[in-house]
């Protein structure tokens, strides 16, 4: 093993380039998920001009230049550790995020509810009613004619023609006339 | 020249389109495409303002690339 | 972190629980904050699961719901359910700045003061109403309007105008009521006291120290900053006494910024504000929002220090209370009453997630609105990254429905954050996600190099030193720390 100099990173790690005033890190895929290498790359933006990309089939790479002039003594080795740092940060917390859902989940909704509250008149106002209906699997938002009407053949005028071949399910557009229970 | 090549597993095209038309005002562009990349040239007059334009290109890419969630998982095409 | 090694943990005998060594002993907590602190052995021992069910050590643990086999689930529900209670309500807080104007030039100002000729940071009566009308939508049966600037006194008129119109709503919202005045009293006079006396207005200001310290970093042209101030504050007091009220519990409270000049000084400052007649004081570390980040190398320091200033300042302050003077100090006064009496006292920078617009709002001269005073600062700096609209054009629910208010829920809530999810202090802390920001770049920073983290962790290590010390008279003294009483006379409106 070769000894690197006090205060060094890893060289198969961290490749510094004095001349490009820039520092290209190899970062483990398995260890950083990509969604944990956009967190960290995207704190440094502002201090940095940062540029990712597949180094290989198991790794990433960043590389993270100077944005302006000749870093100064160090500069780029503070850049490159704290990038590792943020990067570590991101990745355990996106592992925290996928463990501590529920809880993360229940007191966001909590905090949201509590806070915004029901809505009042004026923000019914603004509510935009003109989305799809959900889903409605009891039917309850059909009209008695849609539910209890006959059913029409797949040539009338409007209807879509359903293909067994494709569809699981009746298109909530057109529901299938279905006789009343206990007739 | 400077030559940005924008890996497609980790950027999103039509972020790679917004900072090319943010950004072509300051310097000469061409793009193109590879197998696994989008391929931005910058030119410009000096070459510290090609590395300046390239930089702030790629942030501008790399931001409405997270800002939009991640490069998707299939290719969305250029914009 | 200290952590202990433990030869084969039992992995059925414990709810889950976090460890930290503190002086010599073993620091226990779990997830709705109860503690025991151990010595190594017993730690060892319940680690392994080895306790006796016939013992001492077995009954503490299980009291406190440190067992598996005793655990009441519902009733640990019930408390954390309890501990949270800040959630089922919005702010409680309103920040109102309504002037930028200051006639005081402070080293580590957080405000980004204007000059006195600068009326155009006043706000203006139509701002106000609009203020007015958006803090009353707030689903929080409390409302606290603290007036800040600038200098609040430099814009009484607009002041008046905010209380009485803030009152004129109340009469259909049925609010808990009320207003806090924060200035540094050098433009009271009798005619604004006696107005702010009875409207019962409480008045808070700042006092950094001796009279040498607080002059020198907060600059009153031709005067005494510190003469000024600690005039009205007898006189303020003197009047509360005059009416009949609790001279303990009603008082000008007053807070200091700790700046590096003030380290040293920990026995004056106590002394000051003791000779001030205060009955708290809150040492709160300096912090790197206005001209403080433009001033950081004159005022700031490794937060090392700023804990050994602390730690000084507690030991004095312990003294006194041993010797009949009362005084406490703030910040050791909300640990402890989420340590000691299981509460959340709701100080909306150290709770999970938060009270960044879900509990406190602030309003800048001009109507636009922030998720805090942290972030309108950012913004007088030049960041309107915490920005989040308009009292013109934005409905209430559109502020706390924000994307920023979301991201800041987030990413200040512990149970996400790294390093905070294995924190023994966890169930008693919180972080500043503005904090973060502007210190490490993101809102969620990264707490390991956080300052504030370091202030938080330090000051409850000294809390939980002195709480597992053999000084049953300190500890008696830091249990009557979270004794809250209710100054009452200061609120107005019937809650609903």
């Amino acid at each position: 093993m070769t000894l690197q100099p006090a205060g060094a990173l890893p060289a198969d790690l961290c490749t510094f380039d004095a001349q490009g005033a820039s520092v290209e890190l190899r970062v483990d895929a398995a260890l950083y998920p990509l969604t944990a290498l956009y967190g960290a790359a995207y704190v440094f933006i502002d201090r940095a001009f940062v540029l990712l990309g597949r180094e290989d089939a198991t790794h990433w790479r960043a590389t993270l230049a100077w944005k302006r002039g000749t870093p100064p003594e160090g500069a780029l080795r503070e850049l490159a550790g704290e990038f590792m740092n943020e990067l570590l940060s991101c990745a355990w917390r996106a592992g925290i995020s996928e463990e501590s859902r529920s809880i993360l989940e229940a007191v966001t909704a909590q905090a949201f509810a509590g806070a915004m509250g029901p809505p009042a008149l004026d923000d019914l106002d603004n509510f935009d009613f003109s989305e799809d209906a959900l889903d409605d699997p009891l039917g309850i938002a059909m009209s008695w004619e849609e539910k209890y009407g006959k059913a029409k053949s797949a040539d009338a005028k409007g209807d879509v023609p359903r293909d067994p071949t494709k569809d699981a399910e009746p298109r909530p557009e057109t529901p299938q006339a279905t006789k009343p229970e206990g007739s | 020249m400077i030559e940005l090549r924008f890996c497609r597993e980790i950027y999103r095209g039509r972020s790679v389109d917004e900072a090319i038309k943010v950004f072509a005002p300051h310097a000469d562009m061409v793009r193109s495409e590879g197998p696994e990349h989008w391929v931005v040239q910058v030119s410009a007059a000096t070459p510290e303002r090609e590395r300046r334009v390239a930089g702030e290109l790629g942030n501008y890419a790399l931001g409405l690339t997270v800002k939009s969630g991640g490069a998707p998982g299939k290719e969305d095409g250029p914009g | 972190m200290s952590l202990l090694p433990v030869d084969r943990p039992s992995t059925s005998f414990a709810m889950p629980f976090k460890h930290r060594e503190v002086s010599g002993r073993v620091l226990i907590t779990n997830l709705v904050g109860d503690f025991l602190l151990l010595s190594p052995d017993d730690f060892a021992a319940f680690a392994r699961g080895d306790v006796a069910r016939d013992t001492a050590l077995y009954r503490s643990l299980a009291e406190r719901h440190f067992i598996r086999a005793d655990a009441d689930t519902r009733q640990i529900a019930d408390r954390l359910r309890a501990r949270k209670a800040f959630l089922n309500h919005g702010p409680n807080l309103h920040i109102v700045v309504v002037t930028l104007r200051c006639n005081e030039t402070c080293v580590y100002c957080h405000a980004s003061r204007a000059d006195m000729n600068a009326t155009h940071t006043d706000m203006t009566p139509e701002i106000a109403d609009q203020t007015v009308k958006t803090i009353f939508a707030t689903t929080s049966p409390s409302v606290t309007i603290e007036f800040q600037g600038g200098e609040p006194l430099v814009n009484f008129p607009l002041v008046k105008h905010i209380i009485e119109a803030a009152r004129e709503t109340n009469k259909a919202a049925g609010k808990r009521l009320e207003f806090t005045l924060v200035t540094n009293l050098s433009l009271m006079d009798e005619e604004k006291l006696a107005y702010l006396v009875a409207n019962r207005v409480q008045v808070c200001t700042s006092i950094d120290g001796p009279e040498r310290l607080h002059d020198r970093q907060r600059k009153l042209p031709g005067l005494s900053a510190y003469g000024s101030a600690a005039r009205w504050i007898r006189r303020i007091n003197d009047a509360y006494a005059q009416m009949g009220l609790d001279p303990t519990l009603y008082h000008v409270e007053a807070l200091l910024t700790t700046t590096r000049e003030a380290l040293p000084l920990w026995k004056e400052i106590v002394d000051t504000y003791v000779a001030l007649g205060c009955r708290a004081l809150f040492l709160r570390p300096v912090d790197p929002f206005g001209f403080a980040d433009r001033t950081g190398q004159i005022v700031e320091y490794p937060r090392s220090e700023y804990l050994t200033f602390y730690g000084n300042a507690l030991d004095y302050l312990l003294d006194l209370n041993k010797k009949g003077v009362e005084i406490l100090e703030r910040y050791a006064a909300i640990f402890l009453t989420k340590i000691l009496a299981g509460e959340d006292p709701n100080f909306l920078d150290i709770r999970s997630p938060c009270g960044a617009a879900i509990g406190q709002v602030a309003y800048n001269h001009d109507g636009k609105v922030f998720t805090c005073d942290e972030g309108r600062m950012l913004h007088e700096m030049g960041d309107s990254s915490f920005l989040i609209g308009d009292v013109a054009t934005t409905g209430y629910r559109d502020l706390m429905g924000h994307e920023t208010v979301r991201a800041l829920a987030i990413a200040s809530n512990l149970d996400g954050q790294p390093d905070c999810v294995n924190c023994t202090y966890q169930p008693y802390c919180g972080t500043c996600p503005v904090h973060s920001h502007r210190t490490q770049g993101s809102i969620f920073g990264r707490m390991r190099e956080s300052s504030l983290c370091a202030v938080h962790k330090g000051i409850q290590d000294l809390l939980f030193t002195k709480l597992g010390g053999d000084d049953a008279e300190v500890i008696d003294i830091l249990r009557k720390w979270t004794t809250v009483r209710d100054r009452t006379h200061f609120q107005q409106g019937v809650v609903k």
